[in-house]
């Protein structure tokens, strides 16, 4: 029983990021932090990007392209428009990850850049060509910006709960 | 030159079809899947749509569930907030009252003038309508989109179009609908055109969304002429809406002339969605 317990609040913990990502597709999360009109920022590609880059295992692929059907449905968007962006998000990660030897927070940050702008022109040019939606760019550019902006803090946070992680599996 | 090149191949190639230890599907699979399910949604096919409606009723009914955690959170900080200004609220608001008594004779006034000017323009409808009231479930106002989804759908005769009123009224159109939910979109939604008329003159204009509360008003007569007591209705001229649903008043802002709404849609919670015209109308 006592390892069993042990066995479940383990798993608890690695699926943090993943309970994560889908409770912030499904609440309406972008919705609910969206200030004076400008501020709001894509948390799920922060998670997605980090976890795929840092540990592709805590986030499989198969689950990031489940909670982009989901977002599609709450967002009312053709489906497959955010399982798109989200998975082209991961291929950048996963590149960098492949390409890259010792990573850091500043070169997390500056390919992040690569994987915001790819994310959110295929969002863009999804919706606008073929969803019949009319999307501002300058939405775009602010959710961009402070996409970028909030990784540093995230990339911290995120480091100090994957350490937690490996500290738990020993 | 050429070895950089084939490192790039090499990294990118190992991105789209590698495999983690835990991973059923690569990256190539599942973009290939996306872009699959991408063109058969956009290509608009019945049993498509139904089964897209039947996942967006029941995704829609678990947002509302998992994202009451954050409406609760928000509400009991609006509540505190509330308590701890009610003392001077109170005093701003005494004050207010003995400036409303004074100004009580001349709504009096106003308020004779207004059902005079309406029975001159045919628009006393309140009842002419039937509908059906729906409550808001999930409310949408991001950067994107602004919308909200209600609990009612096909299943109570609503339909793509139909005009949506909030205290009588126009908020929104319904652009989507499911079996049991339908989204509204809102009348400040970037994709939101609808002719109206501005009355007391009859111009006609057409009300665009621009993500802000104050929609514009765009194709205005060359004179026109703006003044506090424009009203804005419907104009009915698409065929879709009927006429005379009352939107909101004329306000010059940040030199463009917009509609400040008699219905806040950032406030909405309960909505009626106009099926028809009442037959009592009818058989006037």
């Amino acid at each position: 029983m006592a390892i069993s317990f042990k066995r479940l609040r383990k798993l608890i913990i690695q699926m943090g990021p993943l309970i994560l990502l889908f409770y912030i597709c499904i609440s309406e999360f972008h919705t609910q932090f969206y200030y004076w009109k400008i501020f709001s920022f894509n948390l799920q590609f922060i998670i997605i990007y980090y976890w795929i880059l840092r540990d592709p295992d805590i986030l499989g692929h198969g689950f990031v392209f489940l909670s982009g059907l989901i977002n599609d449905v709450i967002l009312s968007l053709p489906l497959g428009t955010s399982a798109l962006c989200y998975l082209f998000v991961s291929l950048v990660a996963s590149y960098v990850r492949n390409a890259t030897i010792r990573s850091s927070l500043f070169t997390d940050w500056f390919t992040f850049i690569v994987a915001i702008l790819i994310g959110n022109f295929l969002y863009f040019f999804l919706t606008n060509k073929f969803g019949g939606v009319q999307v501002e760019y300058i939405s775009i550019f602010y959710n961009s910006f402070f996409t970028l902006i909030f990784y540093p803090f995230f990339w911290v946070l995120f480091e100090f709960y994957r350490k937690f992680i490996i500290a738990g599996a020993k | 030159m050429s070895t950089s090149r084939d490192d790039f191949g090499i990294a990118i190639r190992s991105a789209l079809l590698q495999r983690g230890a835990k991973q059923k599907f690569s990256l190539f699979v599942l973009i290939l899947l996306s872009l699959f399910i991408f063109v058969l949604d956009i290509s608009e096919l019945k049993p498509i749509k139904i089964l897209r409606s039947l996942l967006n009723d029941g995704v829609y009914r678990i947002s509302a569930v998992s994202s009451s955690p954050i409406k609760f959170s928000g509400t009991v900080k609006d509540f505190f907030i509330t308590h701890i200004f009610v003392y001077k609220e109170n005093r701003k608001l005494k004050t207010e009252l003995e400036e409303l008594k004074n100004k009580d004779f001349q709504t009096l006034y106003l308020q004779t003038e207004n059902k005079r000017l309406q029975d001159i323009i045919q628009l006393e409808k309140k009842s002419a309508f039937t509908t059906v009231a729906a409550k808001v479930i999930l409310d949408k106002n991001s950067p994107y989109l602004n919308s909200v989804i209600i609990n009612r759908g096909s299943s109570s005769r609503i339909k793509l179009g139909m005009p949506v009123l909030s205290k009588g009224n126009l908020v929104g159109r319904v652009v989507e609908v499911n079996f049991l939910s339908a989204r509204i979109l809102l009348l400040n939604d970037l994709n939101s055109k609808i002719p109206v008329m501005i009355f007391p003159k009859g111009s006609q204009a057409i009300l665009s969304g621009h993500g802000e509360d104050k929609p514009k008003l765009e194709y205005l007569p060359e004179k026109f002429e703006l003044n506090d007591k424009n009203l804005v209705f419907t104009s009915g001229k698409d065929g879709i809406f009927f006429e005379g649903i009352p939107i909101g008043n004329v306000i010059f802002e940040d030199n463009k002339i917009k509609v400040k709404l008699f219905s806040d849609p950032n406030q909405i919670s309960f909505v009626n969605v106009l099926l028809d015209k009442s037959s009592d109308l009818e058989a006037m």
